[in-house]
């Protein structure tokens, strides 16, 4: 035994093998005590699969786990939580109906009576942990009546009431506004500084990375590609290890085409899930031969802004104009007939259906029009065939045949058939929401090219991507989105991904107040 | 068709065939407990089935309200909204054309058994429409609803044919018997196999063609598969859910319609003995096939009517085969997750060989 | 014609002839196998099943009650036998929800035929008859008698000589809502239909939780079911649950899951039910009483689904 007492956790070799997916190849990692370890790759490097192997939520195909120098196996994560490792997941493990006391003692509830729970008990070890770690919260409050941060607070506590000396935080920063993630990080120092804990955070930001690890280990594909210490990574190294080669994308050659207002919105005010404003007084218009970037962190009233435009969800006011035809609340149907195609954020949810097959996928939306479907009714399955395979070479979509179902594709394969399907239908408006979310580099190319193309033929194209690279790279105009207002609008060309990293955030008022003393 | 896509379905056949095979297995083993010959006992059984033109007109009769049913349900499964309502819809309709045959008896022949069909179909299908209405507009579970509706039908007709329709003539539960002309025509002597059997067929025929062939049909597969995705591509979906549960509430109907004008000639307070819910397994089992739907329909049948001769015959009670279907469900109903399971218990197989091979 | 105008004392002879305190003894003894299988259910809804097998599992325990009693003579072996089906048939069911991922409703629907060919198949080759099996063998289940309140007589009416399943069933009512509310095993149970995978990250499998919830629920539906054959009259016939099933899964419904709000509803649809049987004694439709639960239950979920939708508009306006 020659471990250095140091390493606390080390994973060996470990491969995890789902149906159709080595999630994780041979991947190796040291975590040693005391330290902040960023995890960062791109969405599907296996990095939750690793997290959650050492949690034991999954059982790896292979491979082995060292704690403190000796094989364990962690088959629940009871095993895990006993040995103080714990986990925050990226979507909170918290029981909307019950307490916030009762959500933070689930599993390991204070006892009376050896039998009974002990709920005065609960409130005051929750508060005292409150207090410890410097988290305010609400023993009483029910958790679905709070906000996401506070939520991911609960999600903490729980695991520091665990006894974890180990946290792994699993995209801690996805759904935190900008000034909720710099008190997470305060809090994460804090608990490694004063507490001595030991942190793994999985992330895909790389500025994070570089604020707050200590090392970083680098997945791609589900390998592991290497581990460095932070202060001799930067930005364009991480990149590089992440997506397997220098990112340099071909320039994507624009036409210029004349200026045509095909699409304006007045004034939109809409409500997300849970009833929140999500969107106010919203106003923009887009011409064709352009592609309209929407930049903003995610939860900021993209996703509302889309499904208003789509017909997906009710707006409260306001109207938007399409080729003259003022839209108010009309049906899917009614809006893809005024000549908007829709590319969704969430393929799997709203963009195609799983079971069915590739090519009833491809027929969604003309599946009632000739010569598709002989006077409106008779499916004409010779016409629908010669489509469906024409889509499939014209995208390059990886299938033996159209007869599959939909499922059997890859993320990228079933991205690029819904961009098919939208794009046949040659409409003058593309909505495009998050086009190459969870889609390998080589598809990434071919859906920005086909996107140009798109542009460079005259239709209006509105971009909506959480990938501020993406929104750069494509646009030719630029608006910011903050807390369901629009913030800012640009030419692109006109600020740097930094400026307006400051209107996605709310922030640009302290750029006015700079640029004004500068003047 | 695409061999891959053949593979599919060839898989779940065979997987079919095993369940039926093991739950055939299980009865024999039941009466085997019960010391009688399993050869002898399902010998009866297929006999009593197809042995004779008067026995196979049996087993046809039976799959009449099976298909009817088993459609009914197929069509609403598949737009992803769940009638199990069947057994009341069916009441109702049977009491409709009931009603119709007592009351219009001076309408002529073809106009007359047409109107109690319409009657029947729109009485099931109305009934369907209010849980599904509650299902699509104020999100209440149409599971519970539709099974609350059940009962709520079969005390009501029971009301009905005690008090204000009860026939004057002995204490039967059931109404007066429908006036001649709207007697379907028995086809095999002794047998109850009737006219309604073309009925059936030429409905199953128009679905199947609706389901498989139509634009329509595909709308109401794709709502069912992803209701947000059908919407997204200009699908009313919840239209559409109304629609399918109103069409397999009108099927359920018509069930009950045949079988007054078929078979009873009135309307009895036990008329179906749960053919519904039969209908129902029919579906599941061939997972809303409409061909599918008519196969099982027979080999369903088969078993109800060899049953009776099986009992005859050998003394085993019929009651056998309703064991029989309920474990074919149920293999059936764990069929995906069997599979699963043997899949992993393969792969970690195949694991551990790998892992041995490594160390040696 | 004579019916309708029945004089004022006919009528005040029919009210007294249904309306007096053994209707309220019929409705305890009515809604016992009711509460039981509600909250057999009500177990199964919390971690996240909907369980229609309920109808099924009491017929099975109203058959292998009289099948225990009648063989060993004695009413505990029935109870007892009447349990275990139960409890084999909740874990069948949840292995195949569970583990198989078998859909809930499919599974349900099988147990119900299973049940409903099951026992007329073992009815006839048991005991060789068809419809019903009576003997003078079978045991019934002790009644009770409190000699404290016998002399009181609306309370001796009321509260004795009732099957010892009626005393129980308030007290599982009471250990239910405890088990439920203030155990941690019954936060797990909730957690586990509520968020199953929240509770396994915290280290209870939440699959355990729901084997016991379906296990239980099928005890105590077998209990449900014997008493049924053995409680007041000692037979069995065919299809006895009669529906019970489905009317416990109403109460369940109306009484969202509560323990206690159920208990009140399965007493409510029991009280309907004697109320049915008594005027059909005097002469009127009982159908129509019968119905009650039933339409209840759609009645009650509608508005409760409106109140929900009110609230969120209030909330929404308050927030704005």
């Amino acid at each position: 035994m020659y471990y250095m007492t140091k390493k606390l956790i080390q994973v060996k070799n470990i491969s995890k093998q789902f149906p159709g997916v080595l999630a994780n190849d041979k991947v190796s990692l040291d975590i040693e005590k005391g330290e902040i370890h960023a995890i960062v790759g791109e969405n599907g490097a296996g990095k939750s699969t690793l997290m959650n192997i050492i949690y034991g939520l999954y059982e790896p195909t292979e491979g082995e786990i060292f704690f403190e120098g000796e094989p364990v196996e962690i088959n629940s994560p009871l095993d895990a939580i006993n040995l103080g490792i714990g986990m925050v997941h990226q979507h909170f493990m918290l029981l909307p109906s019950f307490t916030v006391a009762e959500n933070i003692v689930l599993g390991t509830e204070p006892r009376k009576n050896r039998i009974f729970m002990d709920f005065k008990e609960a409130v005051s070890r929750t508060e005292e942990l409150s207090k410890t770690y410097g988290l305010k919260v609400d023993p009483y409050r029910k958790v679905e009546s709070l906000s996401v941060g506070i939520q991911q607070r609960i999600e903490i506590l729980k695991v520091l009431y665990k006894g974890a000396d180990i946290l792994i935080l699993d995209e801690p920063t996805a759904v935190l506004t900008p000034q909720e993630a710099e008190d997470l990080f305060n809090v994460i120092r804090k608990l490694v500084k004063d507490l001595g804990k030991t942190i793994i955070i999985i992330t895909h930001k790389l500025q994070e990375v570089l604020a707050i690890s200590d090392r970083v280990s680098v997945m791609r594909h589900g390998k592991m590609i290497g581990t460095l210490e932070t202060k001799d990574a930067d930005e364009q190294i991480l990149a590089e290890m992440m997506v397997g080669r220098e990112v340099l994308f071909e320039k994507l050659h624009k036409e210029k085409i004349p200026k045509e207002k095909v699409l304006s919105v007045k004034g939109i005010k809409a409500r997300d899930n849970r009833d929140l404003i999500a969107l106010d007084q919203v106003s923009f218009s887009l011409n064709a031969g352009e592609i309209l970037g929407i930049a903003g962190v995610e939860g900021n009233g993209q996703s509302e802004l889309v499904e208003v435009l789509t017909g997906l969800r009710k707006m409260e006011e306001g109207t938007f104009t399409v080729k003259g035809i003022e839209v108010f609340n009309k049906s899917p149907r009614e809006i893809r007939d005024l000549g908007i195609a829709h590319v969704p954020e969430d393929r799997l949810a709203t963009g195609l259906s799983s079971e069915a097959t590739i090519w009833e996928n491809m027929l969604m939306g003309i599946q009632h029009t000739e010569p598709y479907a002989i006077k409106g009714i008779h499916m004409n399955k010779k016409k629908i065939m010669e489509r469906s395979d024409r889509l499939i070479e014209e995208f390059d979509i990886r299938t033996p045949t159209g007869d599959l179902p939909a499922g059997n594709l890859s993320g990228g394969n079933m991205q690029k058939m819904v961009i098919a399907r939208e794009f046949s239908f040659n409409t003058p408006i593309l909505i495009i929401a998050q086009p190459t979310r969870g889609v390998d580099v080589g598809a990434i190319e071919f859906i920005h090219s086909q996107i140009i193309e798109k542009r460079n033929k005259g239709a209006a194209i509105l971009l909506v991507s959480a990938d501020l690279d993406e929104i750069f790279r494509l646009s030719d105009r630029i608006i910011t989105l903050y807390e369901g207002k629009i913030t800012g609008e640009f030419l692109n060309g006109e600020i740097s991904k930094k400026d307006i990293g400051l209107y996605m955030t709310g922030k640009h008022m302290d750029l006015a107040g700079r640029g004004a003393s500068n003047e | 068709m695409n061999s891959k896509l053949f593979k599919k379905d060839l898989e779940y056949i065979v997987s079919l065939v095993l369940s039926i095979s093991a739950s055939l297995l299980i009865g024999a083993l039941i009466m085997m407990a019960n010391g009688r010959s399993p050869a002898v006992g399902y010998g009866a059984l297929l006999k009593g089935a197809f042995g004779s033109k008067y026995n196979m007109a049996n087993t046809f009769a039976k799959t009449v309200p099976l298909v009817l049913t088993g459609l009914a349900t197929a069509i609403s499964f598949r737009s992803g909204i769940f009638n199990i309502g069947g057994e009341g819809q069916l009441y109702l309709g049977a009491f409709a054309a009931a009603y119709v045959g007592i009351t219009f008896t001076t309408l002529p022949k073809g106009i007359g058994i047409i109107l109690a069909i319409i009657a029947g179909a729109l009485v099931g299908g109305l009934y369907a429409f209010v849980p599904g209405l509650l299902k699509v507009k104020y999100k209440i579970d149409e599971v519970i609803t539709t099974i609350m509706l059940n009962t709520v039908a079969v005390f009501f007709t029971s009301y009905l044919v005690n008090y204000p329709f009860a026939t004057t003539r002995g204490k039967l539960n059931g109404t007066e018997i429908i006036a001649d002309q709207f007697h379907l025509s028995r086809l095999i002597r002794l047998s109850t196999l009737n006219t309604s059997i073309f009925f059936m067929g030429f409905i199953a025929l128009l679905i199947y063609y609706l389901m498989e062939k139509t634009s329509t049909g595909y709308d109401f597969k794709l709502v069912g598969q992803n209701s947000l995705f059908a919407r997204f591509g200009g699908i009313n979906d919840r239209r559409q859910m109304i629609i399918a549960m109103v069409l397999s509430g009108a099927l359920c109907g018509l069930a009950g319609v045949f079988e007054v004008l078929g078979v009873h000639y009135r309307f009895l307070q036990n008329i179906s003995p749960g053919y519904a819910w039969d209908g129902m397994l029919v579906a599941l089992i061939v997972k809303n096939n409409p061909i599918g739907v008519i196969i099982m329909s027979i080999f369903f049948g088969a078993l109800k009517t060899g049953s009776i001769s099986m009992e005859n015959a050998t003394s085993i009670p019929s009651e056998l085969v309703l064991v029989i279907q309920s474990i074919i469900i149920l293999f059936i109903a764990g069929e995906a997750g069997f599979k699963e399971k043997f899949k992993e218990w393969n792969a970690g197989r195949k694991v551990k060989q790998k892992a041995g091979e490594r160390n040696a | 014609m004579q019916e309708e105008r029945l004089n004022k004392r006919q009528v005040k002879g029919m009210l007294k002839q249904v309306l007096n305190l053994t209707l309220i003894q019929h409705t305890i003894r009515t809604a016992t196998p009711l509460i039981l299988a509600a909250l057999g259910g009500l177990l199964t809804e919390h971690a996240g099943m909907l369980n229609i097998g309920m109808e099924g599992m009491i017929l099975l325990g109203s058959f292998f009650g009289v099948l225990g009693s009648y063989y060993f003579g004695s009413s505990l072996a029935g109870v007892v036998l009447a349990g275990l089906v139960g409890l084999v048939v909740g874990l069948i069911f949840a292995i195949f929800v569970i583990d198989l991922k078998s859909d809930e409703f499919i599974v349900g629907i099988a147990i119900n035929i299973f049940a409903g060919g099951l026992t007329v198949f073992l009815l006839r080759s048991i005991f060789g008859v068809k419809g019903a099996f009576s003997s003078p063998d079978i045991i019934p289940l002790p009644r009770l008698n409190f000699p404290g309140i016998s002399s009181i007589p609306f309370l001796n009416v009321i509260l004795n000589n009732h099957s010892i399943f009626v005393y129980l069933s308030w007290i599982f009512v009471a250990l239910i809502y405890i088990y439920l509310y203030k155990t941690p095993y019954g936060i797990w149970l909730r957690a586990s239909g509520e968020y199953p995978e929240a509770l396994e990250t915290a280290g209870v499998s939440p699959k355990k939780m729901k084997y016991i919830g379906s296990i239980v629920c099928g005890i105590l539906c077998g209990f449900a079911g014997s008493h049924l054959s053995l409680g007041y009259l000692t037979l069995f016939t065919e299809n006895m649950s009669a529906n019970r099933g489905f009317v416990a899964l109403a109460a369940i419904i109306f009484g969202t899951a509560n323990p206690i709000k159920t208990f009140a509803a399965a007493l409510m649809f029991g009280f309907f039910d004697a109320l049915g049987i008594r005027l059909q004694v005097v002469g009127v439709p009982s159908q129509f009483t019968q119905m009650i639960p039933y339409v209840a239950t759609i009645v009650a979920l509608f508005i409760l689904t409106k109140r929900q939708l009110a609230k969120k508009k209030r909330d929404r306006e308050g927030a704005a």
